[in-house]
């Protein structure tokens, strides 16, 4: 199975129309990826189907990085007894 | 006599979705006046007290400062008890008069009068132990009287009731100002200008074929032009608006292109052009600029409209226009298919295209399908800051309401949220 970054990565790739090689983990959606808001709402709807979770609109969009993102998401799936790697 | 007023039948409210998500039966308008206010015109009450769904009471006590849902009101008056729904012209309440129950042919209440001293002797902990009590020991009788039936009843019946509201306030001429060159058409005793409302130079008010009551404090600015029958409510604005017959404009308005045969709750506003028709609007919508609704389809058959996501009901007319819930935004250029629903919350952005006819509540309908969106915590905040701007109070116990609707609205929400989420991923 694909570690949690790489998914997040080609979530993310597929979304903004990126390259998973031009993905760092440092990276922020909006600031240095060009995410706007519509494509965060994207971004959480298609991390939501990609890992089978539920995630909280409000924590989730206060997440700024890929690297943020891929801490949150294992988080959720641990919580929610959802099997990543 | 106490009037007593009961909303508690869930499925009667949905066929008033989505208005009725945040209001009990009664507060919806028709004519120019609240079906509340043709009642209590009607019957003249020593004073009235609400039985409404639990979800709403603790808000709705706050909003009128009366008895809700409190038992202790059935007892030490005589009664009348109605079922909101029932036509106000159909109701002949007789001074005085034995207690009576009046059911329709289903069995349900239409109303009943119930003197003080039948009352004493049925304490009861609910109005529905109330009522059911009362059934068995008062004398029933079976009878026809019209009722609303649907949502879009009310916006179909608007102009005829505005011009029967219109002959009931008894109120005529101008007590505003009225600065010229203002054309008046038709009957001047066909139009009220109320005190502190003005009419700027450059409005056409025509009274030919219904009479026009422009309300307290309501402006109408230049090349305006309001066709009768209409009502524009207190504290209205209409900004160069093209008022075309039929509309009833709620309290603190703003409203500019192009409406016709409409109801709009206060504090909504459609500030720039486009073009509402056949509508009811809740309170607090915000309509972008060229929002554009449909009321009249292309082949001229009736229109057919979804409450629920699942089902469509066909409306029996012709000319239907959109539902929209209270807290509705939309963006620019947002187009509304003929006999849309637009649930209370909804966020909606335009396609370029019509969009789909049903768009359940609390949605974020972004990028052509229903998505999560921001969730409901940014919407709380965007209702909270467009009443503030009108010095209205965003409370806890309308919090309370509006997520008891949100858990509510969730099957229909999330069923639409998984039919973008394939969209997507197609």
């Amino acid at each position: 199975m694909a570690t949690v970054e790489e998914r997040v990565k080609a979530v993310t790739a597929r979304v903004l129309r990126l390259s998973s090689d031009e993905i760092n983990m440092d990276d922020s959606f909006t600031a240095d990826l060009g995410a706007e808001s519509v494509q965060s709402i994207e971004l959480v709807a298609m991390f939501e189907e990609e890992f089978g979770i539920e995630m909280d609109e409000d924590a989730a969009l206060a997440v700024e990085t890929v690297g943020a993102a891929v801490e949150f998401i294992t988080n959720v799936c641990k919580e929610q007894g959802i099997s990543i790697e | 006599m106490r009037l007593i007023l009961i909303d508690n039948s869930p499925e009667i409210r949905c066929k008033f979705s989505p208005l009725a998500l945040g209001r009990p039966l009664w507060e919806l308008r028709c004519g120019m006046t609240s079906l509340e206010e043709k009642f209590v015109a009607k019957i003249n009450p020593n004073d009235v007290a609400y039985f409404v769904p639990d979800y709403m009471a603790d808000f709705y006590r706050t909003r009128v400062k009366k008895p809700v849902n409190d038992v202790t009101v059935l007892a030490g008056d005589d009664l009348i008890l109605v079922d909101p729904l029932v036509k106000v012209e159909d109701l002949k309440v007789p001074a005085q008069a034995a207690s009576k129950i009046a059911l329709d042919e289903q069995g349900r209440l239409l109303y009943a009068r119930i003197s003080k001293g039948d009352i004493e002797r049925r304490p009861a902990d609910t109005i529905e132990k109330f009522t059911a009590s009362a059934r068995e020991s008062v004398p029933n009788v079976t009878c026809k009287l019209r009722k609303w039936n649907y949502i879009w009843d009310l916006v179909l019946a608007n102009a005829e009731l505005i011009t029967a509201d219109f002959a009931a306030a008894g109120q005529r001429g101008i007590e505003g100002t009225i600065e010229q060159p203002v054309a008046i058409r038709g009957s001047k005793k066909d139009i009220y200008v109320a005190p502190r409302a003005r009419v700027h130079p450059m409005v056409t008010i025509d009274a030919e074929n219904g009479p026009v009551y422009v309300d307290e404090g309501a402006e109408i600015q230049p090349f305006s032009r309001i066709e009768g029958p209409c009502y524009i409510g207190k504290e209205a604005t209409l900004l160069g608006a093209k008022c075309r017959e039929g509309n009833t404009i709620g309290p603190f308005c703003r409203i500019g292109g192009e409406v016709e045969a409409s109801i709009i709750h206060g504090y909504s506003n459609k500030y720039h052009d486009g073009f509402i028709g056949h509508s009811y609007i809740g309170e607090w919508v915000n309509l972008g600029a060229l929002t554009t609704n449909s009321d009249l389809k292309n082949d001229y058959s009736d229109v057919s409209v979804s409450l629920d996501g699942r089902q469509f009901i066909d409306t029996g007319s012709t000319k239907v226009g959109s539902l929209v819930g209270d807290h509705v935004k939309t963006s620019i250029g947002t187009l509304l298919n003929t006999g849309s629903y637009l649930g209370a919350m909804a966020i909606v952005m335009a396609t370029g295209k019509p969009l789909p006819k049903f768009i359940p509540s609390f949605a974020w309908f972004v990028e052509g399908i229903v998505t999560k969106g921001f969730g409901k915590t940014r919407l709380y905040e965007t209702a909270k800051m467009a009443m503030s701007r009108r010095g209205c109070e965003w409370s806890a116990a309308e919090r309370a309401m509006w997520d008891a609707v949100f858990e509510a609205t969730a099957p229909a929400r999330n069923k639409a949220i998984k039919k973008g989420r394939r969209t997507l991923l197609a």
